[in-house]
């Protein structure tokens, strides 16, 4: 009997450090800084419990009801505490406040249980045994706990499940106290009932922590996520809705299936038509082959190379059987070879010549993507194009971040390209820019290809056109010594936003 | 009983927060101490197998020594040899490589060259640098240049402003234009030797000018301090004041700078010894430098040189252990240590991206430079970082001693203790850590550098030993070592 009472004791010990161990975790994940997260977490954790230690000197009736009924809170609050964490960061702006007002919760009822068990038990057992064996299987309880959490709890069963499975056992322990203490406990019936309430409701939750892990992450992205992958380079997430599949790349829009054929029409066709005897493109990012799709509407290209970084994108966009066909299976098209390298450096490297170059990479977010905008860059790439060739860059949006337009526009001056910019409408995108480059001059098109959508001959000349809220402003060009253009950026968008 | 459990929970947790101790291999790297050493402790030589006559003999292989080399090659002059006493060229610009990339093993970079420092620009474009011009755009630092953790987070350059009051911007501003109005007297040059005439702010300490300019702002403190270690291995009040101002008000570029590689100066060092190789003898220690008739003997290994003119290009200091009748030489030497660690991952960063010198406020030594920082690569998972600590706390002495006493555990973890403030999970990304221990890195402007006699006589080179290492300036920077080797080259044609 004394035993039983004392392995509870190292039971709910377990719990509660666990508790304290999946807060800090969380936070530590979820918000970064460690040291930060943890000492907080320790520190008003532990100074809850003492508020509930020193609250328990007014309980005075009915301890052991009151025992059993401050376990099942436990287990409810604690078990569902990490589940209630993650949707806490993904569908609130409170993710701190609920972090410590859970915390300091858990803590005031873990500070409550020792005191008040060591009441029950003080008529059973001499105080100075009492004292030593509780705290001892205390301790214990805490050691067990601190070992399997990060040995097995988190590996085996991620946070979600591991708070549930511990709330589990802090209501198998209620459940367990109203047969222990049957003797010092009025109306039974009904505290069974409680717990086995509170029981079925873990039991529910560890049944559902799939979806519930699956709900934090999608309410970052508007709609069903059909797929996510983190690769080496970055999360390929692809929603749908209806009959509206959008694709990100870490967290950035790359393009709608509603309007897709917008943008990448104006991509390809302004510079491509223009180029009759064009032979051989080169497609640098665009892993998604929707480019290359436009691009093998021209019979006489004889080959297209890709260069993407990230070799799952273009698999997903060989093999998925939506993608494929979004793509018109591009990427598999025997003209097309697939290479997976780091642009610049491949460039650096390579030394073919082409007729034409779509350069359609990441907007400028960082300094890394920024070198790709570079006059060093540029410089290397019309060193890249035949006599007459052509290339176009994607030069994110002159309405939005009009400085970093015509920064793009001027950094391909400085690198010795005459320049064409030009912009239209993508309604997932607002109004979209990209710039041809060339080395001679350039005439619009005066046939495009058959089977478009979007585009026609006598529509691409007022591409070239600028209203007034999208007209040139002063620029400095962008030099991988100084990145101009991550500044203008970030400053162009922040002005959206905020 | 709370408090007991109090202490065992928070015990539990900090066993909990990452630390897992992975294995770091490394060790420390040969850094010719022990050869170094031997001229000290007068050890007895090899005797002489062969007597060559050569018309000129280069003493050291750094970057005073080949650029001696580069000079007289450039003017045609075929008949010399170079000695270094290491198996590889370089000095304070030699280099390694791994698997990840090539990186540093001292000197990193040298800022964009202005008009008047017409040698290096000269440097520069037979090496391609500098073309019609125009710098080359990959050879230039890419941005970030700089960030520095402060407060607990990072901030882009290393004028710790995040916290700044308008009292400490004041300052910053009120330096900046006492920097220019030096600049302006046209006496703090690059090379120094053009533009430098006696001054009295040789007397005092660069800390005793701040205050005597009532400069009272931390930051600013702080910030001068931490330019005297980054340049001269001295703190502010260990250096000269005059020296201290020429740090700030001798640069002025052309070009947002400065000019770097993946392996710092081991780059030139590289392309100069790629021009020179045939003129290169390493692991050739010269032992002894004595005069022979009207032409001087100089014994290295198991060979003698007869030669009309030597060019001392190693640290001066050696010279009264090599040459004969040569007087002690007193110029003060800074210690330094550098590491190399290879990351296999990089560390979680937030805030400010990471930049090409990554530098830790209040840290006792200098921060990181990244190796692939100017990859052009925009996905970069791996990488190497040069850790640099100039031990100047402490006086030179102590520090070498203590430099070669502690064994290598003792510099890892200290380096480690270091980058951990910025990086708590530093300790799983490093796989290697390679220590470099340099007792005499650079030599140190001290106060009274600049009226030194005995800096004035060594530099006076009218015999046929000419001394060309950078100390002659006071201070080792790439321009002055080019400066004085070419010099030394143009004296030693002279005496041919």
């Amino acid at each position: 009997m004394t035993i039983v009472l004392f392995v509870s004791v190292a039971l709910i010990a377990a719990c509660g450090l666990i508790y304290e161990l999946v807060a800090g975790t969380l936070a530590s994940y979820l918000l970064g800084d460690s040291v930060f997260q943890f000492s907080t977490v320790i520190g008003s954790y532990l100074f809850a419990m003492g508020v509930g230690s020193y609250l328990s000197r007014f309980v005075t009736r009915g301890l052991v009801a009151r025992f059993i009924s401050i376990e099942l809170m436990v287990g409810l609050v604690g078990g569902f505490s990490s589940a209630a964490l993650f949707l806490a960061f993904a569908y609130t702006q409170g993710f701190r406040l609920i972090l410590y007002a859970i915390v300091v919760a858990i803590g005031i009822l873990v500070g409550l249980e020792i005191p008040l068990l060591m009441r029950i038990l003080k008529n059973r057992l001499e105080f100075r045994e009492l004292v030593a064996h509780v705290l001892t299987f205390d301790y214990l309880g805490a050691l067990a706990a601190s070992l399997l959490f990060p040995i097995l709890l988190v590996p085996k069963l991620g946070m979600v499940r591991s708070a549930l499975l511990f709330g589990i056992i802090n209501a198998g322990v209620a459940l367990w106290s109203t047969y222990l203490f049957r003797d010092q406990l009025g109306a039974r019936g009904l505290l069974r009932i409680t717990c086995a309430c509170v029981l079925v409701m873990l039991g529910a939750g560890m049944a559902g922590a799939e979806w519930i892990s699956q709900a934090a992450d999608a309410n970052l992205y508007a709609d069903e996520v059909i797929f996510a992958r983190d690769t080496r380079y970055q999360r390929i997430v692809l929603t749908k809705w209806k009959d509206d599949v959008r694709l990100f790349l870490s967290s950035h829009l790359q393009f709608s299936s509603r309007d897709e054929y917008r943008y990448h029409e104006a991509l390809v066709h302004p510079g491509l038509a223009a180029l009759p005897g064009a032979r051989r493109v080169l497609v640098l990012g665009g892993g998604d082959g929707l480019a290359v799709r436009e691009i093998l509407k021209y019979p006489d290209v004889g080959s297209v190379t890709l260069v993407d970084l990230d070799p799952e994108m273009t698999k997903l966009f060989s093999t998925h059987p939506y993608l494929a066909t979004l793509n018109a299976h591009s990427l598999t098209n025997a003209r097309v070879h697939v290479i997976n390298a780091d642009a610049f450096a491949w460039l650096q490297q390579n030394t073919d010549f082409f007729d034409f170059v779509v350069v359609d990479f990441p907007d400028p977010t960082n300094y890394s993507l920024g070198k790709l905008y570079t006059t060093a860059f540029y410089r290397l790439l019309g060193k890249h194009l035949s006599a007459q060739g052509l290339a176009v860059v994607q030069s994110t949006s002159p309405l939005f971040a009009r400085q970093s337009y015509w920064c793009i526009v001027e950094t391909l001056k400085q690198a010795g390209l005459k320049t064409y910019p030009y912009h239209l409408y993508v309604p997932s995108f607002g109004e979209w820019g990209f710039v041809l480059a060339a080395m001679s001059p350039y005439e619009p098109p005066v046939r495009l290809p058959g089977g478009l959508r979007y585009l026609a001959a006598p529509d691409v000349p007022p591409l070239f056109q600028f209203p007034a809220d999208m007209l040139p402003v002063d620029a400095e060009p962008n030099r991988l010594n100084d990145q101009v253009l991550v500044r203008y950026y970030e400053h162009d968008w922040r002005e959206i936003t905020h | 009983m709370s408090s007991t459990r109090r202490q065992f929970l928070s015990a539990a947790l900090v066993g909990l927060t990452p630390k897992t101790d992975r294995s770091i291999a490394g060790g420390f790297i040969d850094d010719g101490h022990q050869i170094g050493h031997q001229l000290r402790d007068r050890a007895p030589f090899a005797p002489v197998k062969q007597v060559m006559r050569i018309p000129i003999v280069i003493v050291g292989g750094g970057i005073a020594g080949l650029s001696a080399a580069w000079r007289l090659d450039k003017r045609g002059f075929r008949d010399f040899v170079l000695l270094e006493m290491e198996e590889r060229a370089g000095g304070n610009a030699r280099w390694g490589e791994n698997e990840i990339s090539p990186f540093p093993w001292a000197a990193h970079y040298v800022p964009v060259p202005g008009k008047k420092a017409e040698l290096v620009r000269e440097l520069f474009e037979d090496l391609g640098v500098l073309r019609a011009g125009v710098w080359e755009e990959r050879y230039l630092c890419f941005s970030p240049q700089e960030r520095l953790y402060v407060h607990g987070r990072w901030q882009e350059g290393i004028e710790p402003l995040t916290e700044a009051t308008t009292g400490d911007r004041e300052e910053f501003a009120r330096f900046a234009a006492r920097a220019n109005e030096f600049r302006s007297t046209g006496q703090f040059t690059i090379p120094m030797e053009l533009g430098a005439k006696p001054s009295t702010l040789d007397n005092l300490s660069m800390d005793d000018w701040l205050k005597q300019e009532h400069f009272t702002s931390r930051y600013l403190h702080w910030y001068v301090n931490y330019a005297c270690r980054d340049d001269y291995g001295a703190l502010a009040r260990d250096t000269s004041a005059w020296a201290g101002i020429h740090y700030f008000a001798s640069r002025e570029p052309d070009e947002k700078g400065p000019l770097t590689w993946p392996e710092g100066n081991g780059w030139i060092a590289r392309r100069l010894l790629e021009k020179l190789a045939r003129y290169v003898r390493t692991g050739n220690m010269v032992h002894r430098i004595a005069p022979e008739g009207r032409k001087l003997r100089v014994s290295a290994g198991e060979t003698d040189y007869i030669a009309d003119g030597v060019i001392f290009a190693a640290p001066s200091f050696l010279a009264p252990y090599v040459c004969e009748g040569a007087p002690p030489v007193r110029f003060v030497y800074s210690p330094w240590l550098t590491a190399n660690l290879t990351l296999d991952r990089l560390p979680a960063e937030r805030g400010f991206e990471t930049a090409w010198d990554n530098v830790i406020y209040d840290s006792p030594a200098l921060g990181y430079v990244v190796a692939t920082h100017q990859s052009l690569r925009t996905h970069i998972d791996r990488s190497v970082w040069t850790f640099y600590w100039s031990l100047a706390e402490g006086s030179p002495a102590d520090n070498r001693r203590l430099l070669l006493e502690k064994d290598w555990s003792h510099w890892k973890e200290a380096i480690l203790g270091d980058l951990e403030r910025a990086h708590p999970d530093i300790r799983q990304c490093v796989s290697r850590i390679d220590v470099l221990r340099l007792g005499h890195a650079m030599a140190r402007p001290v106060v009274g550098f600049l009226g030194s006699d005995q800096r004035r006589r060594l530099a006076d080179n009218s015999g046929r030993l000419i001394f060309a290492n950078s100390d002659l300036s006071g201070f080792s920077i790439f321009e002055e070592a080019q400066y004085r080797g070419v010099k030394a080259a143009e004296r030693a044609l002279g005496r041919c």
